[in-house]
């Protein structure tokens, strides 16, 4: 089982190397480039540009090499300041800077300055993180659960009145465009019948301070109900429009899943041993339809990563998604990389924890 | 809310621990209504062996989960009959009440070993769960009691097997894991529906050996299903031979298997390949299994019939004694045609199949 995991986080680095590899490319294609937007914003000074375009191996018109330099620049391998790949203590720049190594580049922890604000983008988004991983871990829990019961009953009961009815709803929420969903909610049940806030994470006329700052959360552990009765029923809309497409799609796949352990023959063995029908569906059938499904699970984590990025748009949430949107209006380099990478990261965090589930389920593909 | 068939007679004498009677369960899909079972009757004393006979598609299998209540309703259906099990009619117990008969007093050894068994809990774990649904002991004592099973069915280092799962196994010892599992609870009645098929002829005669042996420790009665008839010679005492849903011909296996009445019967025994008949063409039945949406009218066999005659195409002949009551037949050779019609077979009048079958007899 160790050596399972181990084997399993070792082929996570390759992964990670190719993540960082596509977020550098894809910001390259983007037209304009860092140096022409530092030019743009009027709250840098030229010296202060003069020392980034330096700190990050830009240049203007860059050749191929300058570009490869750049890369490695932003990856901490490259030395920029230095012009070499060892760092200022004449040791590999890669290495962590407590052996001796550099200090730029993400290897380092450092992801550079939001072009926008002139912030440190890893800040930027330490701040931003909380927001969305309350609503990424609600929407996944919710999700997970309510698609499983669903899907599960629906298999159980196939063809009553309980698996018509998922069929449909599931068919109708399916086609329902995320964004579409989100703004026909807040008309609904923020606007016309006010039962929910439509934007923000807390009540700014209540809360203590804006979201997710040390202020905030010094007042929330002092008096913690309140103040998660005031974060949850901001997340209802929000939640409800990020799971919605979702768990339509997937209590349709647990319930086929399930229908198909249901009719395998160690199920009717089950049976014929005269166990509850409980414990029939639950032991035996359900416990093998999770294989299907954790793996499904896993690969939709990602999808939720994207449509919190036109959830937290819509509903005005300080996450992570929100951040991302902002970036993409204001050509934030290297404010996108780091958000690209970092939710690259959990995603591929959330598959690793979704393997280890998977073999804790399936003894067969325990590698030892 | 599945109809449920009225019992209509007694129950049997005391040392009959299975009386199936005139047994008929459907199968409603969206193209008609299949008779996999229709009309069967067979009984079955404490200890003995009884081995059902039949080609794929004759209904032993749907026999089997029948008298195991194991029938998906729907599609399934128990349209008539009655099965007296150990003094009563299982048909008309509750499904709550049928949970403390399967398993405990009654149970079944499937084909297929590669995928009978669970693939995510350990062989332990699946016989404790039984052992513990039937018997009123607890986790600990269930597991010894795995572990005694094991040993019985004779898997060697029982204790440590007990903890592998399926997939540590191979099939012989999985199906040997599946006696095991079977006997856990000490049951009454084994059914085993064609327990040595899906494995290698070696292994077959192991657990053949191993399934005569602890059905004379255990002294429990045995339902063997098979299309095999080589198996039936080897292990049963009384033999139920089914065609197309239905029994064509009982006897213990001496006289059917020496002496077979039903050209069924005789059909299946001629052809098994012996030694002799190396080189020269294997004989065969005829024409396939009808099929299931329109059955043939009179006898099922009847077109696949080397002797078919006048009444064969439109009376259905009935299961009778021949000489004694477990002797019987269903065939018009050996039963008196009603309305006179003469007692000798008259080839080729009933069917061109059977004129061609007719043809092949003769040469």
């Amino acid at each position: 089982m160790t050596q399972y995991i181990v084997r399993r986080v070792i082929q996570a680095i390759p992964v990670l190397f190719l993540i960082s590899v596509v977020s550098f490319l894809l910001m390259l294609s983007a037209p304009g480039g860092p140096a022409n937007q530092f030019n743009q914003n009027p709250h840098i000074s030229a010296a202060q540009i003069n020392k980034w375009l330096q700190d990050w191996c830009l240049v203007q018109n860059p050749t191929p090499l300058d570009t490869v330099r750049e890369y490695l620049g932003w990856l901490g391998v490259w030395n920029c300041s230095g012009g070499s790949f060892l760092s200022v203590h004449g040791l590999p720049n890669f290495l962590p800077a407590f052996l001796g190594g550099g200090t730029n580049g993400i290897l380092h922890g450092d992801f550079g300055y939001s072009i926008e604000t002139g912030q440190p983008v890893l800040g930027m988004i330490y701040q931003r993180l909380p927001t969305t991983i309350i609503l990424m871990g609600t929407a996944f829990v919710l999700w997970a659960t309510i698609a499983i019961i669903a899907g599960v009953i629906a298999a159980v009961r196939r063809y009553s009145f309980f698996d018509q009815s998922v069929t449909f709803v599931s068919y109708v929420l399916y086609s329902l465009p995320t964004f579409w969903l989100g703004l026909i909610l807040i008309f609904i049940f923020g606007e016309a019948l006010r039962w929910f806030p439509v934007q923000g994470m807390v009540n700014v006329r209540t809360s203590a301070a804006p979201f997710a700052t040390q202020a905030y959360w010094q007042s929330f552990f002092a008096d913690p109900i309140p103040n998660i009765v005031d974060i949850a029923s901001h997340l209802v809309l929000p939640v409800v429009t990020l799971i919605a497409v979702s768990i339509a799609g997937d209590s349709r796949f647990v319930r086929s899943a399930m229908l198909d352990s249901l009719h395998q023959d160690y199920v009717r063995t089950a049976r014929a041993k005269g166990i509850r029908e409980r414990q029939v569906i639950i032991r035996h059938a359900f416990r093998n339809a999770l294989l299907p499904i954790l793996t499904n699970l896993a690969l939709e984590i990602a999808f939720l990563f994207s449509g919190a990025i036109v959830t937290e748009t819509v509903f005005s949430l300080p996450g992570m998604g929100r951040l991302y949107y902002d970036g993409v209006e204001n050509s934030d380099y290297f404010l996108l990389m780091g958000i690209l990478l970092i939710g690259s990261v959990l995603v591929v965090l959330m598959n690793l924890l979704a393997d280890i589930a998977y073999a804790f389920a399936d003894p067969r593909i325990r590698y030892d | 809310m599945p109809r449920i068939p009225q019992t209509q007679g007694d129950p049997p004498p005391s040392d009959i621990l299975l009386d199936v009677r005139d047994l008929r369960t459907h199968f409603r899909v969206m193209d008609g209504t299949v008779p996999a079972v229709d009309g069967v009757s067979f009984q079955v004393r404490r200890g003995e062996t009884l081995g059902v006979v039949g080609e794929s598609g004759c209904g032993k299998s749907v026999t089997a989960l029948t008298i195991m209540r194991l029938i998906e309703t729907p599609p399934g259906e128990i349209v008539s009959g009655e099965v007296w099990f150990d003094g009563r009619d299982v048909l008309q117990l509750s499904q709550d009440e049928m949970l403390d008969v399967r398993g405990a007093e009654m149970a079944m050894i499937f084909q297929e070993p590669m995928t009978s068994l669970n693939p995510v809990l350990t062989v332990g774990d699946q016989i404790v769960e039984a052992v513990v649904a039937h018997k009123k002991i607890n986790h600990r004592a269930a597991l010894d009691r795995a572990v005694e099973m094991l040993r019985l069915v004779g898997i060697p280092e029982a204790p440590r097997r007990v903890k592998q799962y399926p997939h540590e196994m191979s099939g012989g010892m999985r199906q040997r894991v599946m006696i095991a599992l079977a006997l856990s609870c000490d049951p009454k009645l084994l059914i085993a529906d064609e327990p040595t098929t899906a494995l290698d002829v070696t292994i077959q005669a192991q657990i053949l050996e191993l399934i005569r042996k602890v059905q004379a420790e255990t002294g429990t009665a045995l339902l063997l299903i098979t299309h095999d008839l080589g198996v039936v010679a080897e292990t049963v005492q009384r033999v139920v031979v089914m065609y197309a849903g239905k029994v064509v011909e009982t006897g213990t296996v001496d006289e059917v298997l020496q002496d077979p009445k039903h050209p069924y019967t005789e059909g299946l025994l001629a052809s098994i390949p012996s030694k002799g008949m190396r080189g020269t063409r294997l004989n065969v039945i005829k024409g396939s299994v009808p099929n299931p949406f329109r059955m043939p009218v009179g006898c099922r066999f009847h077109p696949r019939c080397p002797y078919a005659f006048d009444p064969c195409p439109d009376h259905e002949p009935p299961l009778d004694e021949q000489g004694n009551p477990e002797r019987r037949v269903a065939c018009w050779l050996h039963t008196k045609p009603p309305f006179g019609l003469e007692h000798r077979p008259r080839y080729g009048t009933a069917t061109p199949l059977a004129v061609e079958a007719a043809g092949e007899a003769v040469r």
